[in-house]
């Protein structure tokens, strides 16, 4: 698989996160209500836990994405030694 | 000047400032380097934050105090739209995963600490980075004098200094406020607003979790708390239903009118676009020690969003507890001041002063390394060594917030507000430099140049024109969509005119033949993470910068 699908996926993962919070017709209304709270309210409360959702498995992606790319650029798979935090 | 104060949430308030003042003081020898006289360790924190430093400092950066009392005084004052903040902050983080990893990775290939420094290493062009870095400073001056009206709601509430006819004395806890402030930043750099972070963000979510858990059960739960919202509104609109037809009034709802959903939209994704094109997040990212830091945080930071929103309808919660005050933002303080014991209201008016010191720190250190880097280094003082560098910055970070202090006290809080407004406006501007810049050399850079002042100009100029019930101009943040009957938010509109006059000034420069500059940049280096070489956990101060 080459990053180019990596990075299709991401974006398709990625693009409810976006597009559902900007497309104000869907959740501007006062029903059905949840513990009190408007549609409107609760709605966009879930959006938050949506984006968190579909961000998780785009880092996952994203992480073998870029390994394929630094590859593609004439770099190692992986830089360095991760754990290292300092240069002492 | 103390009349009047309860003893109690005074002592609580002042303990918690005092905390963090030595905070900030002993957070120079925090992750201690060799020495804190150059921009990656005064400026960037030595650039080696992880995940977790990372969540606090940039959480604490972009939710800022401000952010905290106006939201829920939008909703207290019936203006639902600014619950577009929740939107926004949703919509940003994606475009930070995809992005702001190819920036990391070209500003620590190449040494860059601004967003200015990888425009003039990309393009070849110090006027096309100076552009880019005034328009920062421009848009973060604003920023950081609302971060004193954030504190100064607060310290109203609780009584300091309101009883005095002298404006001096009013505001003399502001100045000491903000002289330590300046004080410890001058000192510690990045590292003081890293550390009172973790304390400001702990008592923030303390705070606001009890508060959207006690509160609604005190005044009889989120559904009353609706209702008694909804019906206070709707005999508002009623009585002023003369006033809202001639347009003198503002008619008041719980969820935004279909007419205002264009602006509720284009607000969220125009804010979210132009979030990191602020300095001060730019900065924030730069400090982060890898590429995995960034995308992680995209997955974590919004656990402040879900904050930011309980936060919000604090403002409906207001209302239902009766709370009266004459400037909305202060319902929310005087929320918390009704309706806690003494002693917790002590600790959430330390939490959101102490909010405001974090983002104003971080927007100084931002708004001063812009200065350094891109007006003092490439027009200045071109061989300046990087000790000059840090103290020109150390300099230029207590200006700036000093700036600021005259700026709320002396002149006008509603100036500040409305240049915060034209801040969002402008520094979208910034984004096909920078953000498009990442991908593509493909526009050229006078294009760029060109694209930017068509968008600052058109921005500036719809904003001035806009009037709302209270004042003249810079009214709001809405204009009608040309021949429509939709309102938009016009740093989008600004932004549009930017690309395409970017996009018709690219091909007509390509058709004849305009030098378009030495690219610095190689296309590996955007890909390049900590332990590549050129990408060492301490950068060497004495390398050269654009090698």
């Amino acid at each position: 698989m080459s990053s180019r699908r990596h990075w299709t996926l991401i974006g398709v993962l990625l693009a409810p996160a976006v597009v559902l919070p900007l497309w104000v017709p869907l959740y501007d209304h006062e029903d059905p209500t949840f513990l009190g709270f408007p549609f409107f309210y609760w709605f966009q409360f879930l959006l938050i836990l949506v984006a968190v959702a579909v961000t998780v498995p785009a880092f996952w992606l994203s992480r073998q994405a870029d390994r394929l790319d630094r590859v593609r650029h004439g770099l190692t798979p992986d830089a360095g030694d991760p754990t290292r935090t300092d240069g002492r | 000047m103390l009349d009047h104060v309860n003893g109690i949430a005074f002592g609580v308030f002042l303990f918690l400032f005092l905390l963090v003042t030595v905070l900030g003081f002993a957070a120079a020898r925090w992750r201690r380097a060799a020495s804190l006289d150059n921009l990656d360790e005064w400026g960037l924190g030595g650039r080696g934050f992880g995940t977790f430093i990372a969540w606090f400092l940039i959480g604490g950066d972009l939710y800022t105090a401000y952010t905290f009392v106006a939201v829920p005084a939008a909703l207290y004052a019936g203006s639902v739209i600014g619950f577009f903040a929740i939107p926004y902050s949703i919509v940003a983080y994606p475009l930070v995963f995809i992005f702001l990893p190819r920036l990391w990775s070209v500003s620590h290939r190449h040494g860059y600490v601004t967003p200015a420094d990888f425009v003039q290493g990309r393009y070849d062009s110090r006027v096309l980075a100076l552009a880019v870095a005034l328009t920062g400073i421009l848009a973060t001056m604003p920023y950081i004098a609302l971060q004193l009206v954030g504190m100064q709601v607060v310290l109203q509430v609780m009584g300091i200094g309101t009883s005095s006819d002298s404006w001096f004395v009013n505001d003399l806890p502001l100045f000491i406020a903000f002289g330590v402030l300046a004080a410890y930043t001058y000192s510690s750099g990045m590292r003081a607003p890293a550390l009172i972070a973790f304390v400001k963000d702990t008592l923030i979510y303390v705070v606001i979790l009890v508060a959207v858990f006690y509160i609604p059960h005190q005044v009889g739960g989120w559904e009353h708390v609706f209702s008694t919202v909804s019906d206070s509104f709707t005999s508002f609109n009623a009585e002023n239903a003369d006033a809202i037809a001639t347009g003198a009034a503002a008619p008041k709802g719980t969820i935004p009118p279909p007419a205002a959903q264009w602006a509720y939209a284009s607000l969220a994704l125009g804010s979210a676009l132009a979030l990191f094109m602020y300095p001060h997040s730019i900065t924030g990212v730069l400090a982060t020690r890898n590429r995995s830091v960034i995308r992680r945080n995209a997955a974590l930071l919004p656990a402040y969003s879900l904050l930011l929103g309980l936060l919000a309808l604090l403002g409906f919660v207001a209302i239902a507890a009766g709370v009266k005050v004459e400037n909305p933002q202060q319902s929310l303080p005087q929320l918390f001041e009704d309706q806690f014991a003494p002693w917790f209201a002590g600790v959430a008016f330390a939490a959101i002063v102490i909010g405001a010191l974090v983002p104003a720190a971080i927007m100084s250190i931002a708004a001063a390394n812009l200065w350094t880097r891109n007006v003092y280094k490439a027009f200045i003082n071109r061989d300046a060594t990087h000790a000059e560098e840090a103290n020109q910055s150390k300099l230029v970070s207590l200006l700036v917030k000093f700036g600021a202090l005259v700026f709320v006290l002396a002149l006008s809080k509603n100036l500040a507000i409305n240049l915060q407004l034209l801040g969002g406006v402008w520094i979208l501007q910034t984004l096909p430099a920078i953000v498009i810049g990442l991908y593509t050399r493909w526009l050229h850079r006078w294009a760029v140049l060109a694209g930017w002042a068509a968008g600052m100009a058109w921005g500036t100029w719809l904003a001035y024109g806009v009037a709302s019930p209270t004042q003249k101009h810079f009214g709001g943040p809405l204009v009608f969509l040309p021949g429509t009957e939709t309102k938009v938010y016009i740093a989008l509109l600004a932004f549009g005119l930017n690309l395409v006059v970017a996009v018709v000034a690219t091909v007509v420069l390509r058709a004849m033949n305009v030098a378009e500059g030495v690219d610095q940049t190689r296309p590996q280096d955007y890909h390049a993470d900590l332990g590549d070489p050129g990408v060492e956990a301490r950068l060497d101060p004495e390398a050269p910068a654009h090698a």
